[in-house]
């Protein structure tokens, strides 16, 4: 009886450790690849120079200048529209903003870079630019961040809600000074996941954004931004192993990014849990 | 046959909770009610749960609103100060005046009647802010002109709590314990100055010794409030209200409905309620 028991035991802990070995050994895998790929182009050079010389400056530069317009645009808008459908919204206002919000969450990325090009680069002629890749990307992230803010709204509890209309606070006060405040790490942790996505996205960008050899600049339309992801993509198609290396280079810094926004998120969200779970209500 | 009477009676008589209200006893008829009553019934939805409740509160005394679970006693308290609005699909049809005032008017703004009556829930469910903050907040949300250091002490003193807080005034509030929480609550309740406390249960999450406390706070703060509090507990309504409202639900007409049995002094509630269901229950018959 024991042993059967015990065998069992062993067989669940031995399937959960395979389950977990056939998750993290592909991305342990990939990360060790990519950094052996990568060796040869890492150096000072390549934070020193940009794609004109052997090293990435430029694109690092633009792909942090993109993830604070994609944090400006779409964390304004999307926190907002996010807050309005949790507190505001009924009735028909409520289904048309969910319907859009869903629809574009659908949306294939590469067919919102597509959209931007026709409208915001060759209609509006802002040609390749920083707000049009920004845009691009902000309407890849936003339905995300729409749905993280709802929720985390909706999560705050409600005798909170009440024990501020209990005190005669108008709804506006309740929601900017307690709801939001007691939200605001849940939320947060959707905005870094938001801006984790738009790093690595390529899509969005290849009809919006052009590209630079030059470093990026504070300038809106007519301008072209360069970024990693195009760099991982056009690098590797080119012949020779230097190209290569820092297209895995690229990869790798995409990569860094990545696990700093992640780990950020981590650390905000369990923070968020914290609080909650000392509310006890 | 005589005597088994006599002997059911002492019997009942010796588990009625004796009554042990602070202050002078109050009249029998009501001068100057804060809350005036009439005919309220209040539905969620298709689900009536309160039918006709008519009653009178007076001032400056402590009504306590008592029966068995789901008759209503909640759901009456928030329409006080109609908290019940932020429920989507509720009803309210009757009347109900405070101050002279029909509170259920268009033209009167729920948020201004919410100052003058102040709510204790039956969990402390203080903001996750500090404890100076738990105070502070709706006071400076409403534009009060205070000193805002001293209307945080005088609160808290109020609320028999600043002895134990003086010196972590910055601390989170869920570094207190749930008694201390419920008497912040009530710190909080009193610093946007209303006229009324609501309290729904405020002592049943709470030790012996807290609920002492509490009950202790509610007779002090009778001199200045109005106070209506629901209570499951017996003796707790004999030891510190000067009204009692027996509530029941009713099932007479098909449905299982609120009602308000009978309200008096609780001197009367306590030792010769005019309808046999209260006395049932106070002497813990049933419920
Ligand atoms: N938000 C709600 N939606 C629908 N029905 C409700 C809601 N709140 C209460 N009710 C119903 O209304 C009736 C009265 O509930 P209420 O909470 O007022 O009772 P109570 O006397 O306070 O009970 P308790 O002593 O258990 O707190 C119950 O039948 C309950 O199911
Ligand atoms: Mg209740």
């Amino acid at each position: 009886m024991r042993t059967r028991r015990a065998v069992t035991d062993r067989l669940f802990w031995g399937f959960c450790f395979l389950a977990f070995a056939l998750i993290a050994a592909p991305s342990v895998s990939m990360l060790i690849s990519v950094a052996h790929q990568a060796a040869p182009a890492v150096g000072w050079s390549l934070f020193s120079q940009t794609t004109k010389g052997i090293g990435i400056q430029n694109a690092i530069l633009g792909t942090l200048l993109l993830l604070l317009g994609v944090l400006i645009v779409a964390g304004t808008i999307g926190v907002a529209a996010g807050v309005y459908l949790a507190e505001f919204a009924s009735g028909r206002s409520e289904k048309v903003l969910r319907f859009f919000s869903e629809v574009l969450a659908g949306m294939p990325s590469i067919v919102i870079g597509y959209i931007g090009y026709i409208t915001l680069v060759v209609q509006f002629h802002w040609g390749y630019s920083l707000l049009a890749a920004v845009i691009a990307l902000s309407v890849l992230v936003m339905p995300y961040i729409v749905k993280t803010t709802e929720v985390a709204l909706r999560q705050v509890p409600s005798v909170l809600r009440e024990g501020a209309a209990g005190l005669g606070m108008p709804r506006y006060s309740t929601l900017g000074r307690i709801l939001v405040p007691t939200a605001l790490p849940a939320i947060t942790s959707g905005l870094i996941v938001a801006l984790a996505i738009s790093t690595g996205e390529l899509a969005p960008l290849l009809f919006t954004a052009g590209f630079s050899d030059h470093n990026p600049r504070l300038q809106l339309f007519h301008q072209q931004v360069p970024y990693l992801t195009n760099v991982i993509f056009t690098d590797l198609a080119l012949p020779g192993k230097r190209p290569h290396a820092t297209s895995a280079a690229a990869a790798l810094v995409s990569l860094v990014i990545l696990i700093v926004l992640i780990v950020a998120g981590r650390i905000v969200a369990g923070r968020a849990r914290r609080n909650t779970a000392r509310m006890s209500l | 046959m005589s005597e088994q009477t006599t002997s059911a009676v002492t019997e009942s008589q010796a588990r009625r909770p004796e009554v042990t209200t602070v202050g002078p006893p109050v009249p029998a008829e009501m001068e100057n009610p804060v809350f005036v009553v009439e005919n309220l019934d209040f539905y969620y939805g298709s689900h009536q749960a309160l039918r006709g409740v008519n009653m009178k509160i007076g001032r400056n005394e402590i009504t306590a609103l008592i029966g068995p679970s789901g008759c209503g006693k909640t759901t009456f308290l928030r329409c006080l100060n109609r908290l019940n609005d932020l429920i989507a699909g509720t009803r309210v049809r009757g009347r109900i005046d405070f101050a002279g005032k029909p509170i259920y008017d268009p033209s009167l703004a729920a948020i201004e009647l919410r100052r003058r009556i102040g709510m204790v829930f039956q969990k402390p469910n203080p903001f996750p802010k500090s404890i100076y903050d738990n105070i502070a907040i709706a006071p400076k949300v409403n534009g009060m002109k205070v000193n805002m250091d001293d209307l945080v002490e005088e609160c808290l003193t109020r609320a028999a709590l600043w002895d134990e807080v003086k010196g972590k005034l910055k601390a989170s509030a869920f570094s207190l314990s749930g008694g201390q929480q419920q008497r912040l609550c009530i710190a909080r309740a009193i610093a946007v100055k209303p006229e009324v406390i609501l309290m729904d249960e405020p002592a049943s999450a709470l030790d012996p010794l807290a609920t002492i406390r509490i009950e202790d706070l509610m007779s002090e703060l009778k001199k200045d409030y109005t106070i209506v509090v629901v209570t499951h507990n017996m003796q707790q309504a004999a030891r510190v209200s000067d009204r009692t409202a027996f509530f029941n639900v009713d099932d007479s007409q098909g449905v299982r409905t609120g009602v308000l049995v009978e309200m008096g002094t609780t001197h009367q509630i306590f030792t010769s309620p005019t309808d046999q269901r209260t006395d049932d229950y106070i002497t813990g018959r049933f419920g």
